[in-house]
């Protein structure tokens, strides 16, 4: 986030005072959005800051609030695995033998969507320790009523 | 066909939404599960996942990360107390005074930083203590913070116009900029007049006395934030850079202003940052996601189908307005501002523009209406945010809350019905 800052400063400091507008910073500050994001995006998942509206999950406890829990987890993680992981890593395998190129930075495009398995990889995995997370305490939840 | 699409990306959308997911993986799921209806897997998981990764490729959304990183270095102190300072030299010896500070701080603050969030615990924190001191009743002190602070996403530089502006297809960041200024007064003026019929029920008490040479030295401290007004909104208006580009010039002067003032040791700098980068995160994947939800429903017709509908109710501009703006305060209720953006600026503004609404107009509208929202229970981050500051449960702030949710309703209705509110400033720039 910090390089950002830098590069577009860099363009508005490169416009007026070298009078050279630099043509790569506005392409290299987009991608670097798009990994940002993603990434970020897979991060947040892991500390549960996603926006959502909590009030069934808040109003379950017990075994039932864990196992909607695992269910919710389940669905992103479905969503990862098939969308963000086989969706994403056929659309890098894709640009990736049709050679595309960005317009200025000539960067092969298919290196700017790898970040997109990468992210659902991550948000599986972090999926994953939830569902053995939640499903540990629903059995002792369980286990404590018997 | 084009129903069934409609009804399963609706239901499914609204279940997933329903059972608590993350508003950004249902709408993901959910446009997913209606591609599959007519797509194979594997090109409706590679089309889904293009539109993830090319709907964050947009030089105007860069804006976001960086006004938010802004707002969080601004959020440390330094600069909130300061325009806190000259707030109190101009209310001066007022009856009350303290909530007439907490309004006009909010909307400063939301002159120069462009979210709710940073406003409404950057100046509860700071105001919260001496208001409870002396003998302001708390639910009160909290209820104006709270709504005093959305008046920073009305004002210009807003993350949420920028959101409005990408969901809209490319309305013009300056104008909307520009329109937010007197919604945006308008608001602070019907708080005021709110607040001062408590301030006479619960007999507050007075300021400290000011002066003109304190009114003078205060804004003359105050003077390195306010210039970040000028760098800003002036950079843009007057066309010297873009709204991006003035965002990541707002981040290295706060920066620099918050060295100079040390509000800002070197070891938090990555702190900062973190969480900039996890507040942008959960905005870019609602962004990312919803691209591929608009994307979904414009392969489908979706939109048009709705239009037709709601014309098919009436065609008079008023009663789809009024229509509208009950639809979106009972989506308020329930969802946060910017995914309520993305998945209804592309639904609803066909239908206005068709009856000649300005495109720049309806966004205040929509904006304003969602502001309420973010008031209200169940879900409203603002609220949330205000209720933590102040140490209060959301119980305790309903009741005080409700004669400021009518002034913002009172807002509403004026912006709505007033076309000039809102494009006046615009128009006359030329914009």
């Amino acid at each position: 986030m910090g390089a950002m800052v830098v590069n577009v400063t860099w363009q508005v400091v490169s416009r007026y005072v070298f009078h050279n507008p630099s043509s790569f910073t506005d392409e290299l500050a987009r991608y670097m959005l798009i990994w940002l994001g993603l990434l970020g995006a897979a991060y947040v998942a892991g500390q549960e800051q996603h926006l959502a509206i909590d009030i069934l999950p808040r109003q379950l406890s017990g075994p039932r609030g864990y196992g909607l829990k695992i269910i919710l987890h389940g669905l992103v993680l479905v969503f990862a695995a098939v969308v963000m992981v086989i969706g994403g890593g056929n659309l890098v395998y894709i640009t990736y033998i049709l050679e595309q190129k960005s317009a200025a930075l000539r960067l092969p495009l298919a290196w700017v969507y790898l970040v997109v398995p990468i992210s659902g990889l991550v948000v599986i995995l972090y999926q994953g320790i939830f569902i053995n997370r939640d499903y540990q305490k629903m059995k002792s939840v369980k286990h404590g009523m018997d | 066909m084009e129903w069934i699409s409609i009804l399963i990306l609706v239901l499914t959308f609204l279940s997933f939404l329903a059972m608590g997911l993350p508003v950004a993986w249902g709408l993901g799921l959910a446009s997913f599960g209606t591609m599959l209806i007519t797509v194979p897997m594997l090109p409706a998981a590679t089309t889904i996942a293009q539109r993830i990764a090319t709907g964050l490729d947009s030089f105007s959304l860069l804006a976001i990360p960086f006004f938010v990183l802004a707002g969080e270095i601004m959020n440390r102190g330094g600069i909130a107390r300061r325009l806190i300072e000259l707030a109190k030299a101009i209310a001066g010896r007022l009856p009350g005074s303290l909530l007439y500070v907490n309004v006009l701080a909010a909307m400063l603050f939301g002159a120069i930083a462009g979210s709710a969030a940073a406003a409404v615990s950057a100046i509860g924190g700071i105001l919260g203590k001496p208001m409870e001191e002396e003998g302001y009743p708390k639910g009160l002190s909290a209820a104006v913070n709270i709504t005093a602070s959305t008046n920073g996403l009305i004002i210009p530089p807003s993350n949420i116009l920028i959101v409005y502006s990408l969901a809209s297809g490319g309305v013009s960041i300056v104008a909307l900029f520009v329109a937010g200024y007197l919604p945006g007064l308008l608001v602070s003026l019907l708080l005021i007049l709110t607040a001062g019929f408590f301030i006479k029920k619960h007999q507050l008490p007075a300021g400290a006395p000011s002066s003109w040479r304190l009114l003078m030295n205060k804004t003359w401290r105050a003077l390195p934030s306010l210039m970040l007004l000028f760098i800003v909104i002036g950079g843009i208006v007057g066309g010297v850079f873009t709204a991006t580009e003035a965002s990541a010039i707002a981040v290295v002067y706060t920066l620099v202003l918050a060295f100079i003032y040390q509000e800002l040791k070197r070891g938090e700098l990555s702190k900062v940052l973190l969480k900039a980068s996890a507040t942008t995160a959960v905005v870019m994947l609602l962004v990312a996601t919803s691209m591929s939800m608009s994307w979904v429903m414009s392969s489908e017709d979706i939109p048009q189908s709705i239009s037709r509908a709601l014309l098919g109710v009436s065609e008079n501009k008023y009663v789809v307005l009024i229509l509208i703006n009950l639809l979106l305060l009972g989506v308020g209720i329930f969802m946060d501002i910017t995914p309520a953006v993305l998945i209804f600026t592309p639904i609803f503004l066909p239908v206005v523009t068709a009856l000649g609404i300005h495109p720049v107009h309806f966004g205040t509208i929509m904006i304003l209406n969602l502001c309420i929202g973010l008031c209200t229970p169940p879900v409203g981050s603002v609220l949330f945010l205000g209720v933590q500051v102040a140490d209060l449960s959301i119980q305790e702030v309903v009741r005080p809350l409700l004669p400021f949710f009518v002034a913002m309703i009172v807002a509403l209705v004026l912006v709505t019905l007033i076309p000039g509110l809102s494009l006046w400033l615009p128009l006359t720039f030329g914009l």
